[in-house]
């Protein structure tokens, strides 16, 4: 384990998942339900977060694609973990481990080292507090309440997501109180698309939730989490199910993400088609794939109803990274076989959350004059 | 300025499709459709030189555009044009490649070709002009290209209103709001009935005709090609595992099936245990095999074509059909089975 801070000349490479430390005081139940704690619903009382840290897996993981997370220079302001101090952890499977072993021990021990990081912070006086009531059941004045569907990634081993301990895959789509989120109740266990991931440490921090409760326009509705299956009937069942839920909770309206590429779109494009044909306006965010030049078509699959929608950035366009005197997760870049301390020209879809399809960044594009 | 005109066997007049595997050649003049187009853009722009070249071989080449232009070094071009290409898939895919590499080295390029031509996403950032469906339309195509020339030649931006079909070039930028505060924007002012708001716009993408069902397939070659990533084991060429910018070709001669460990997908976008551990589920080689012993097929092609579809950006996937399509049809293939990878199903 070694830590990594803002502004210092060093690259992560082969990042995995991330996770913000976060602890509950005594007698208020434990974070990462399923996981440390009993499946049982969290998201009341305290929960002590160690604001500016990171805990950082990197390293090998087979179907993980290559991922960087850049320090210092201006590719450190494409991931949240470039601005954040980063325990990193790396590590070296025993040799008769299988594979998706040691994805299982690796999950438990980054979360288990991100409650004993904040567990270490409990008597420090805290330097913000916020109070997060749980979503409404009913509208609390005339602002329309918005919900925020999630899609959350379920395509096997590596490219899972974990609710309560276990995979979304094969479920229906499920309201959660968004303060759910806040204490762990959704874990990654999804290493590919770098640039199109949504990290523990993001589901923890929602960025559409957030967006949603600091707003004074509208009201967050609740939270929607969905799998995102492979297979294209069940991809509109769940996308259908989800629609009307809105419709049963009586959302205005819906914010629909993703994680993930090409396939992924067709899950945020069924959903808004659904929702739109039902009558409840809804936004999709999505990544362009506009190839190196950014003249390609930048969707695979394009909704056809709905008209809304936000970029997160096309992730083909190439961008410079400058030599650094310090790498952690690894001695090489696979995806361009050089020295992991290289200066080198990356696609913004090797760069860590970069088009975060839950919308943290601020990454987007134009049309060229 | 000085111009050089890139244009397909047929209409430099030296052949139909019994040319297409014709390689580039070069004339000191303005060559059909470039005759009319130099009528009209007048003493200002000579045509200095035009190109011609069979169109498969333009297609399915890969360096094919950088050979047209290195054609031209002598005859110190100042600008590109490319067609028109009407619906031609192969002549647009090369006038986009010619168009694209000609704006690469820093020259001046436009192509002009229909708006469902195939090779429309090719041109990079160069402007493709609108022309008609077919060569009927060809008097109104050469005006509306020769007026885009000028415009270009003078420096000045080309529009829709010039008939430009390219899309604008994307370029990341950084907003000043993350993007969930921006789609909390968006999803007030959608609220409020605003359909047109919206920071990205759907692709058009076109509707492709399936060929017509093969009349006899006991006498048919039928292939077998994927997108499932599917190489010898340890990828000694290098095929991407998600974006890919390749496609590549392996022999099936001697094989009757493939076995474990010797060939292995790098697909990233699937979970390939499953394809490691029997190959002849990517590429179904054994059930080919056999078919084609019984003689219910009447050849399998000797070769296997391999791309991979994770990430590939459209319009690369775009370009490998056209060359397959180039590659089968000269090989004589009536029919080829294209399959893709898929995770299993969620349990």
């Amino acid at each position: 384990m070694s830590w990594v801070s803002p502004g210092e000349s060093a690259r992560i490479v082969k990042v995995l998942d991330a996770v913000e430390p976060r602890a509950k005081g005594d007698g208020a139940g434990g974070v990462f339900p399923g996981f440390l704690s009993p499946a049982r619903p969290v998201g009341l009382g305290t929960t002590h977060v160690l604001r500016g840290a990171a805990v950082v897996a990197a390293g090998y993981l087979p179907r993980a694609q290559e991922s960087v997370v850049e320090m210092s220079g201006e590719a450190a302001q494409l991931s949240p973990l470039g601005s954040t101090h980063n325990l990193v952890v790396e590590f070296e499977p025993s040799s008769d481990a299988s594979w998706e072993d040691v994805d299982t021990a690796l999950r438990r021990g980054l979360l288990k080292l991100a409650v004993r990081l904040a567990e270490a912070a409990l008597e420090a006086d805290p330097t913000a507090v916020e109070e997060l009531p749980a979503a409404p059941a009913q509208a609390q004045d005339d602002r329309p309440r918005v919900a925020a569907i999630t899609n959350l990634q379920t395509q096997g081993t590596f490219k899972d997501v974990f609710v309560y301990g276990s995979s979304m895959a094969g479920s229906l789509p499920t309201l959660i109180d968004p303060n759910e989120l806040e204490d762990g109740a959704v874990v990654s266990g999804q290493y590919g698309h770098p640039g199109l991931k949504n990290p523990t440490y993001i589901h923890q921090n929602h960025p559409v939730a957030a967006a949603l409760r600091a707003s004074e326009e509208a009201e967050l509705g609740g939270v929607i989490i969905c799998p995102e299956p492979v297979d294209q009937a069940q991809k509109e069942l769940v996308s259908a199910l989800a629609a009307r839920l809105c419709k049963t909770c009586g959302f205005d309206a819906a914010i629909v993400t993703k994680e993930g590429g090409g396939n992924a779109d067709a899950d945020i494009a069924l959903k808004v088609d659904a929702l739109e044909e039902i009558g409840i306006p809804a936004v999709g965010l999505f990544a362009e794939m506009a190839g190196r030049e950014g003249t390609a078509p930048p969707l695979v699959a394009p909704p056809t109803k709905a008209t809304a929608m936000v970029s997160t950035g096309n992730y083909d366009e190439e961008l410079e990274l400058g030599e650094v005197e310090r790498a952690l997760g690894g001695e090489r870049i696979d995806l361009r076989d050089v020295d992991a301390h290289e200066a080198m020209e990356i696609p913004h879809a090797a760069i860590y959350c970069a088009l975060n399809p839950l919308g943290w960044g601020r990454l987007t594009c134009e049309d060229a004059t | 300025m000085r111009i050089v005109h890139y244009i397909n066997q047929y209409f430099a007049g030296v052949g139909g499709e019994e040319e297409a595997g014709r390689g580039p050649e070069l004339r000191e003049e303005a060559v059909g459709p470039g005759k009319r187009l130099q009528s009209l853009i007048g003493d200002e722009h000579e045509i200095v030189a035009t190109v011609f070249c069979g169109d498969d071989y333009a297609a399915g080449t890969a360096e094919a555009a950088e050979e047209i232009l290195s054609l031209t070094d002598d005859h110190d071009p100042e600008l590109v044009v490319a067609g028109p290409a009407f619906t031609s898939g192969r002549y647009g895919v090369a006038c986009s490649a010619v168009v694209a590499a000609a704006h690469e080295r820093g020259l001046k390029a436009i192509a002009s070709m229909h708006e469902d031509n195939p090779g429309l996403q090719d041109a990079g950032a160069a402007p493709v002009i609108e022309s008609g469906e077919s060569a009927r339309r060809m008097k109104g195509t050469i005006e509306r290209l020769a007026a885009a020339v000028q415009k270009l030649a003078a420096g000045e931006h080309l529009g829709e209103e010039d008939g430009r079909i390219s899309r604008p070039r994307r370029v990341n930028v950084l907003a000043d709001a993350p993007a969930a505060a921006r789609a909390v924007e968006l999803v007030l002012a959608r609220l409020g009935g605003d359909t047109e708001r919206t920071e990205l716009r759907p692709p058009d993408f076109d509707q492709v005709t399936p060929a017509g069902p093969v009349e006899d397939l006991s006498e048919a070659s039928v292939a077998l090609v994927t997108e499932g990533g599917l190489v010898p084991a340890g990828n000694p060429d290098g095929l991407e595992s998600s974006r890919a910018t390749l496609w590549l070709r392996y022999s099936l001669e001697g094989r009757d099936s493939l076995p474990e460990g010797e060939f292995e997908s790098v697909d990233g976008g699937f979970s390939t245990e499953a394809a490691n551990e029997d190959p002849d589920r990517m590429v179904p080689l054994d059930v080919a095999r056999e078919l084609e012993q019984e003689g219910a097929i009447g050849r399998l092609h000797p070769e296997y074509l391999v791309t991979t579809g994770n990430g590939t950006a459209v319009a690369s996937a775009k370009h490998f059909g056209v060359e397959w399509a180039v590659e089968l049809h000269k090989a004589e293939v009536q029919a080829a089975i294209l399959t893709a990878p898929g995770s299993p199903p969620s349990s």
